[in-house]
């Protein structure tokens, strides 16, 4: 599903985000990403959802190779894949059904379905009850699961998720995880990308840990305490 | 995507389009002023040119109740007998430039001179007719230009009937010179003015798009193509356009009311028939049209410069 061939990514100005970066995430499985700040996870999310374009290497996402893409295509790369990043990258002036609407008004489904969607979105995320309101008036917390709500409506084949948990409570968090457990169930591929090594740990998924740009390892996380320490 | 999902899709595409333009309507009416300057300024930018349109207009209807100022005058030869004249009268009437020709006889001609010059009496003491025969020859409307009209005349003045041919080729010349030079500055002005509206337009459309870039970047984030994201601003353009138009429309339509009130009087004193004839209805289509193809001009060049710059963002 993703597949990263020696992938690196040197911004202007000279840093080296990403270094030979080399991994493949199947169709249907569920990751997460982790590492400390600055060792190069976004760059990483934003190469498969091509915000950036890789210096050297090739990103595929099935077999579509993200190097050899033409401008025109990118929408229609993105609309297969939900983004969820910290910012909520929400639509202030519009309201939260708008701001969920937008992924089917884009791809032109009907105004039925576009309700029937949303407000199944919603529901999941429990913000069913401020369909009204605008993003303003939500908490932090509220508007980071309008922006999981709106990455999941259109049902994509890959959801990558930037600190989805981040301005959450921890029960709040655990039920936006099972959310992506179930999701998964349904065979969305997941990457999230996180800090939280102890819900990495609860969870016990595949985790790619990077530093300083490079993969260091690719697995089940054994001991996060340890690695915490070594960091 | 299956074949019924693609036709799905295709089927709301005429009400996607309608909403977003009325959606673009709205956000021009969420800002009143701003939208009323700029639709103000690209009235006034139109006004200029169609007034100008209507003076040449205008102009060239004078002009053609002027058309007898490239009539010639052909004296003929004392010598040339009434028959002779005759005949080279229906020669004249067989050339392909001359619309009219009408013959006055010597005796005539000096019965007019009598009556106009005030010499009545005294011209009974003359033993002979000193005024020849003329033929007054008007061209075709397609041939009144200067130069047409001098070959004409050379062409004329070699029948051996014809003592001598007389044209005021200078005054011709200098009225058509003075309504090319109004035609070319009809033209170079709106030029520049048609320019200055495209680009206030796509100056306008820009200062959307810079607004709105927070917007586009999320857009694009769940996959919006750039021609979703720029169809409200060319929707934009084309309101702008349309009410421009609609602007220029109704002033030109009170400035020729204003000025056939005055335009009367003077006729009045000339004792003229002209009347000032404004915008037809036709000309008033042609000047929406043509204002909402520059709004759309406009806006097209600004969205086509300005959307694909804008990325979007994690920060």
């Amino acid at each position: 599903m993703i597949r990263f061939n020696n992938v690196s990514k040197t911004y202007p100005g000279g840093f080296l985000a990403l270094r030979q970066v080399n991994f493949e995430l199947a169709a249907g499985e569920m990751a997460f990403l982790t590492g400390h700040s600055g060792a190069g996870k976004s760059t990483l999310l934003k190469l498969i959802s091509v915000m950036e374009k890789a210096s050297t290497g090739n990103i595929f996402i099935n077999d579509t190779d993200l190097s050899q893409i033409k401008y025109k295509q990118i929408p229609y790369v993105r609309r297969g894949i939900g983004m969820i990043f910290q910012n909520h990258n929400l639509l202030l002036d519009r309201t939260i059904y708008d701001n969920v609407a937008l992924p089917l008004i884009i791809e032109g489904f009907s105004h039925k379905e576009i309700a029937n969607r949303v407000e199944a979105a919603l529901e999941k995320v429990h913000l069913a009850n401020k369909l009204r309101c605008y993003p303003k008036m939500l908490s932090g917390g509220e508007q980071q699961r309008v922006g999981i709500a709106r990455a999941i409506v259109n049902k994509p084949a890959i959801i990558l998720a930037d600190e989805p948990t981040g301005n959450l409570d921890p029960k709040l968090s655990l039920d936006i995880i099972r959310l992506f457990e179930e999701l998964n169930t349904l065979g969305t591929t997941i990457l999230i990308a996180t800090h939280d090594l102890g819900l990495i740990a609860r969870m016990r998924y595949r985790t790619l840990t990077l530093k300083q740009g490079c993969m260091i390892t690719d697995g089940l996380l054994q001991n996060t305490r340890g690695d915490e320490q070594s960091e | 995507m299956s074949k019924v999902i693609l036709l799905q899709r295709l089927s709301t595409l005429p009400m996607r389009h309608l909403q977003q333009a009325i959606g673009s309507l709205g956000d021009l009416w969420r800002t009143p002023l701003a939208s009323m300057m700029t639709i103000l300024v690209l009235g006034i930018s139109l006004t200029l040119p169609t007034t100008l349109h209507l003076f040449v207009k205008n102009a060239e209807k004078i002009t053609q109740q002027w058309h007898s100022a490239s009539e010639i005058t052909l004296f003929l030869k004392l010598s040339t007998s009434a028959k002779s004249a005759k005949n080279l009268l229906q020669k004249l009437q067989l050339y392909p430039e001359i619309s009219k020709v009408s013959y006055i006889s010597a005796e005539q001609a000096l019965t007019e001179f009598k009556l106009l010059s005030g010499f009545g009496q005294a011209l009974d003491y003359l033993e002979n007719n000193p005024l020849p025969a003329t033929i007054l020859v008007t061209p075709t409307k397609r041939s009144s230009q200067a130069d047409v009209v001098k070959n004409l005349l050379s062409k004329l003045e070699k029948h051996r009937e014809v003592e001598q041919g007389k044209l005021d080729l200078d005054w011709l010349t200098r009225l058509e010179a003075m309504a090319k030079l109004l035609q070319d500055i009809v033209i170079s002005l709106a030029f520049l003015l048609c320019l200055s509206v495209v680009l206030i337009i796509g100056n306008t459309i820009r200062l959307a798009i810079l607004d709105q870039k927070d917007a586009i970047a999320v857009m694009k984030l769940v996959g919006a193509t750039d021609a979703f994201i720029q169809r409200p601003f060319l929707y934009a353009g084309v309101w702008y356009g349309i009410c421009g138009g609609i602007f220029a429309i109704i002033a030109e339509t009170i400035l020729a009311q204003y000025l056939t009130a005055s335009l009367n009087k003077l006729t009045y004193l000339y004792h003229s028939d002209f009347v000032l004839q404004g915008l037809g209805f036709v000309e008033s289509l042609w000047l929406l049209a043509f204002s909402i193809i520059l709004g759309l001009i406009g806006s097209y060049i600004s969205v086509r410069q300005h959307i694909r710059g804008i990325e979007p963002t994690t920060d």
